[in-house]
């Protein structure tokens, strides 16, 4: 919302510049900024033409006097539309013109000129002008342009918590000021007269609970003066005729809005403020038609909706200029209803935005009489008759204080009597019972319901400034660690750092994708959103691939040659969110170095490297890797693995479905984990850090080789070995350092594995024999088990 | 005995001239099987006792003197030789490296969040995590935001197809889930991942992150509110903290407030960032509602609170200079990497 600086004044005298009444304002809680002073001239004020002559040497010139009352000037002008008699906005010598113009004493073909006669354009006020700016004859002269335009002003834009809807006025503002430098507010003169009550208005008390109509016949529709457009333009409203301007003008001012009817337009003598029915439509003021329902509160004539209560007025009954007779409408409407119909409807207005936030109950019938006020001295016409609708018993709300409760929740002091003071000057009246004081809470204050409630209004208007800063932050040196667990889990923790020794990149994406993006990858999303503004947010993601995907082919797309990228977030799988890890690597495992391309080694990522990432971060053997019986369908169906823990599988890695990456050439390995099973609490993650005693003696070690069918699983061949190995025997760790074919030498369908055994016994020194016997008898079960033979 | 000085000098003299070969042909001409000092102490079954005694101990003594010295000639040319081979290894480049890893990097979203939470941690904080999937109760009812209130509008929810859910708008249904929980005194942090239903731009996006802070005992005051934070900013930034507080209005707060910080790069004297203002907000807090204790079954007689709530982006872009929030989110090396 939008505040002018004088028109406070009016209300309250303070002593403080629009910059600093800005900072008082967002220091009670009501941020606040100048937006402009509008005019940007120095030293321009209006004159008289006395005498206006042709140049003697320039056809397009002309010499005149002006006067500013107490001087003469002569000035070289070159405006046609100058004439005798006018008023007219002159730049005096030394005046300086937007664009940092300065006026000084100039000859113009030999005539002296002592200033300038302004146009529009040259103020600065419109884009392009024709000739010079003329003011209205009765204008005052020898006074600054910009107070005679009514711009001498400065605009405040405020920023109002939506609990304070008493503050959406010049009134509620100008109230927050006072309170802060503890004066009361004056309200303009307001006359009230006694006139016929009507008795034309039906209302619901739960739609409406105050209603008062008035009635004003014989009014002049016509464009509002001056000060009634530069006060409405200040705050963004357009001006519509005098009659809607001032219902307009007394909303900005006193908070209340206002509807106006055009009798004669009316189908009956009765108003009825009630539900819409389901197929009423209205045409409203914007020109839209809008269909409205039960949740709808309308003001009706006995045929038909004539507005859409506290949003906006219908087009049919609008005041136009040959309007007569109106009814001025001053209420207090249902704000949930006028809420949820604003949202239903998607129309909302100042009006619906005021009475959202709840009005109070007297400002209605000041705002009725004020509203009439003006209209009588700015339309003429004659108040008719009145009526206040009072559809419940409007009680004030008290709330007790107990003075000690004020330190109790603010940590500091604040005399009793600096209390009283503030409660005051915020419009209470107070009832003192020694230790407590009972406050009557004004009218407009409705957020205001229980005690910390007036406790804030006291800690605000006394100041947060005032909330002590002397303490000393830094002694009480020691600080105590109530908690081991990071906001990370201590797995995730492990796993970052040594992605990040391994050059790999965290990332965070967002946890929403489109549906399209699914498809590709075979997933099912299993929650939707049922309101996305925007199509990026249609689901929830149920796998962090798509995104992954998505920042892999971003950053190939602009040369990147490898990506290495984790990430840790939550999933939304069919039974709620998971806690999951992720990784994606394509491309160079090494960055190129010319002394290895002399060698011929690229390395670019594979199975093997992957599944060796993925080995190296699973921080202990409790981990498995075993084979993918239901491998996901993203990945390449021959080359997938499975992440086993205590025999659930936890998580599955692979090179990703080379129908789904047909652009790219390369392999992308994908891998990821669920970790809701190592949550810091989880019994499952006590690293077992015990030191066990080991042995010095030497390792033996053999070099084997064996060949093999191509068909056999190699995971097979593994398993025997591993039995092998169990249970004492000297064989302590196996290697494959070698796996090659050779139709020529092992025959078709061959393939040979080349071991290396390392062999050690803790309590001796291993001789030749026992080395040689224990390697006989694994060439023999793995010949009996598989038909392996030792290659020659 | 003049002739054992004679042959020592004589030794010496060569070994002192000699090259690599010839240092060889000395060292076997008086060590060797038929070097001169070992035929000396061959020869000392002919002598008398005495003469054994006396020339056995010098010749012993001259063998090991040219040893040592033959020894030391030798490491001379060894590391003669070393030296020259590391000028013929010279690299004719200027100082270059080779590692096969490129630097691997934190997402400064993730560590600005971790940073915060050790800086929470060393005040005593506990940490908590909730669900970002949260009912209308968690996320609303129980922090004093009934159904119908415009503040409920003004949080831009998303909900959930088929369910009763939403996905939660703050971390403050953290505050709810905990005091559930625990029962007084309790001071913990509730961080994780928010969102809003609305447009994004450089300064909004749709999913970010939140910490939530929260105290509850006896006596909790606002004050205590200041000093705290005070001595978060102070750990945080690493620097004398100025804080400002403002009056504003939360639900589930009263009194509630907004905190400004000096602005951290031009110390209040204004600058690009803190638009000339020479403050930046940082978050919003207050005295935890009455209808919030009420909500979870504390007496609000009894106790009182303080609860925060801590934008991770906003801070993140202050602690990094980045303006935009897209950027955290779209994941490219050339942002990634630079943190």
């Amino acid at each position: 919302m939008r505040v002018s600086y004088n028109w406070l004044k009016k209300f309250i005298d303070f002593e403080f510049g629009p910059q600093k009444l800005a900072s008082v304002l967002t220091s009670v809680g009501i941020e606040a900024s100048v937006v402009s002073r509008e005019y940007c001239w120095s030293n321009v004020v209006t004159v008289k033409v006395l005498d206006v002559q042709k140049h003697p040497f320039a056809n397009k010139l002309f010499l005149c006097k002006v006067t500013d009352g107490l001087n003469n000037y002569s000035i070289v002008c070159g405006a046609e539309n100058i004439s005798l008699g006018q008023i007219v906005p002159l730049a005096k010598i030394g005046a300086i013109l937007p664009g940092n113009v300065k006026i000084k004493r100039v000859k113009i073909r030999g005539e002296d000129s002592e200033g300038m006669i302004c146009s529009e354009s040259e103020l600065g006020l419109k884009k392009r002008s024709n000739g010079i700016l003329t003011l209205d004859k009765d204008t005052q002269i020898g006074i600054g342009l910009e107070k005679v335009l009514g711009i001498d002003d400065s605009v405040l834009e405020v920023e109002v918590a939506i609990n304070r809807g008493d503050c959406l006025s010049h009134l509620g503002i100008a109230r927050e000021i006072g309170a802060k430098i503890r004066k009361a507010v004056s309200y303009p003169a307001i006359k009230t007269f006694n006139v016929p009550n009507l008795d034309c208005v039906k209302a619901a008390p739960d739609l409406c609970p105050r209603y008062i109509g008035m009635l004003i016949s014989d009014v002049k529709v016509c464009p509002s003066p001056a000060w009634i457009t530069n006060a409405l333009e200040k705050n963004g409203i357009r001006s519509i005729n005098n009659i809607v301007d001032i219902a307009n003008y007394v909303m900005i001012e006193l908070g209340q809005p206002l509807h106006v009817f055009d009798v004669k337009k009316l189908d009956s003598k009765m108003i009825f403020v009630r539900r819409s029915c389901d197929d009423e439509a209205i045409v409203a003021l914007n020109g839209k038609k809008y269909r409205l329902d039960s949740e709808t509160i309308v003001i009706a004539d006995v045929e038909k909706p004539v507005a859409i209560a506290g949003i906006m007025g219908g087009k049919y009954s609008c005041v136009d200029e040959k309007t007569e007779d109106i009814f001025l409408e001053s209420a207090i409407f249902n704000a949930d209803l006028v809420r949820k119909a604003s949202r239903k409807l998607n129309l909302s207005s100042d009006s619906s935005y005021r009475f959202e936030r709840g009005l109070g109950w007297d400002i209605t019938e000041l705002a009725s009489w004020r509203a009439a006020n003006l209209i009588v001295e700015v339309a003429g016409g004659a108040i008719k008759a009145r009526q206040d609708l009072q559809n419940i018993k409007y009680e004030r709300t008290s709330v007790g204080l107990r003075f000690r409760r004020v330190s109790k929740i603010l940590g500091y002091d604040i005399k009793k009597d600096e209390v009283i003071e503030i409660l005051k000057f915020l419009g209470m009246s107070l009832q003192l019972k020694s230790e407590i004081v009972l406050c009557t809470i004004p009218s407009w204050r409705n957020d205001i319901k229980i005690e910390v409630d007036l406790i804030e209004e006291i800690a605000r208007i006394k100041g947060y400034d005032f909330i002590p800063t002397l303490f000393n932050h830094r002694k009480n040196g020691i600080s105590i660690c109530q908690s081991n667990n990071l906001f990370l889990p201590a797995i995730v923790e492990d796993f970052r750092t040594k992605l990040n020794g391994l050059g790999f990149n965290e990332v965070l994406n967002y946890s929403f994708l489109e549906i399209d993006e699914l498809k590709k990858f075979g997933l099912d999303y299993f929650y939707r959103i049922t309101n996305p503004i925007s199509k990026e947010n249609e689901v929830l993601r149920p796998s962090l691939l798509p995104a992954l995907y998505k920042n892999l082919l971003l950053n190939i797309s602009y040369g990147c040659e490898r990506v290495a990228f984790f990430e840790y977030g939550r999933i939304f799988a069919r039974y709620g969110e998971k806690k999951t890890f992720a990784i994606i690597m394509w491309g160079k495992i090494w960055e190129e170095w010319w002394k290895w391309l002399e060698q011929k080694i690229v390395p670019k990522y594979d199975f093997y490297f992957g599944a060796g990432v993925v080995r190296n971060i699973l921080l202990s053997n409790e981990f498995g890797i075993t084979e993918n019986l239901n491998p996901k369908n993203y990945y390449h169906s021959g080359q997938t693995a499975s992440v086993v823990f205590e025999e659930k599988s936890v998580g599955q890695f692979g090179i990703l479905n080379p129908t789904i990456t047909n652009d790219i050439k390369e392999d992308i390995f994908y891998f990821e984990i669920n970790l809701d099973l190592f949550d810091n609490n989880s019994v499952h993650f006590q690293k077992k850090s015990i030191y066990k005693a080991y042995s010095r003696l030497p390792v033996v070690k053999r070099d084997i080789s064996v060949i093999a069918d191509k068909n056999l699983q190699f995971s097979e061949i593994e398993k025997i070995i591993k039995i092998f190995m169990r249970s004492g025997n000297i064989l302590r760790k196996y290697s494959l350092f070698s796996a090659y074919s050779d139709k020529f030498k092992f025959g078709e369908n061959k393939i040979s594995y080349s071991f290396r055994l390392f062999y050690k016994n803790d309590e001796k020194t291993l001789t030749d024999k026992e080395v040689n016997e224990n390697m006989m008898a694994l060439l023999d079960k793995l010949y009996v088990k598989l038909g392996l033979e030792l290659r020659q | 005995m003049d002739n054992m000085n004679q042959i020592v000098n004589e030794a010496m003299k060569r070994i002192k001239n000699s090259d690599i070969e010839m240092l060889k042909i000395v060292k076997s001409e008086y060590l060797g099987k038929n070097g001169i000092l070992t035929k000396i102490l061959k020869s000392l079954l002919h002598y008398s006792i005495e003469d054994r005694k006396k020339i056995g101990f010098e010749a012993n003594k001259a063998k090991t003197i040219l040893e040592s010295e033959i020894e030391k000639r030798k490491e001379g040319f060894k590391k003669a030789l070393l030296v020259q081979k590391m000028q013929k290894e010279k690299l004719n480049f200027s100082p270059i490296f080779y590692f096969p890893f490129s630097k691997g990097s934190f997402h400064p979203i993730v560590q600005t969040m971790q940073d915060m939470i050790l800086a929470f941690k060393s005040l005593g904080f506990s940490i908590a995590e909730g669900p970002e999937i949260e009912t209308d109760w968690y996320n609303f009812e129980a922090l004093n935001i009934p159904e119908n209130h415009p503040a409920k509008d003004v949080q831009d929810t998303f909900y959930l197809d088929g369910t009763e859910r939403l996905l939660r708008t703050h971390t403050s249904p953290g505050q709810i889930r905990v005091m559930e929980k625990l029962k007084p005194p309790l001071k913990v942090v509730v961080p994780g991942r928010v969102y809003r239903n609305e447009a994004s731009d450089a300064s909004h996006s749709s999913t970010f992150h939140q910490i939530e802070g929260l105290r509850v005992d006896k006596n909790v005051t606002l004050l205590d509110l200041k000093i705290i934070l005070t001595k978060f900013i102070h750990i945080f930034f690493c620097y004398e903290p100025c804080i400002r507080f403002r009056p504003s209005h939360f639900q589930f707060t009263e009194p509630s407030a907004e905190v400004d910080v000096k602005c951290l790069f031009c110390k209040g004297s204004g600058c690009r960032v803190c638009k000339n203002l020479g403050w930046i907000e940082m978050l919003g807090c207050g005295i935890v509602h009455p209808n919030v204790l009420k909500s979870v079954n504390y007496d609000p007689e009894l106790y009182s609170g303080y609860a925060f709530g801590i934008g991770v982006e906003r801070i993140a872009m202050l602690k990094y200079g980045i303006d935009d929030i897209r950027l955290f989110y779209e994941n490219d090396l050339r942002f990634l990497k630079q943190f």
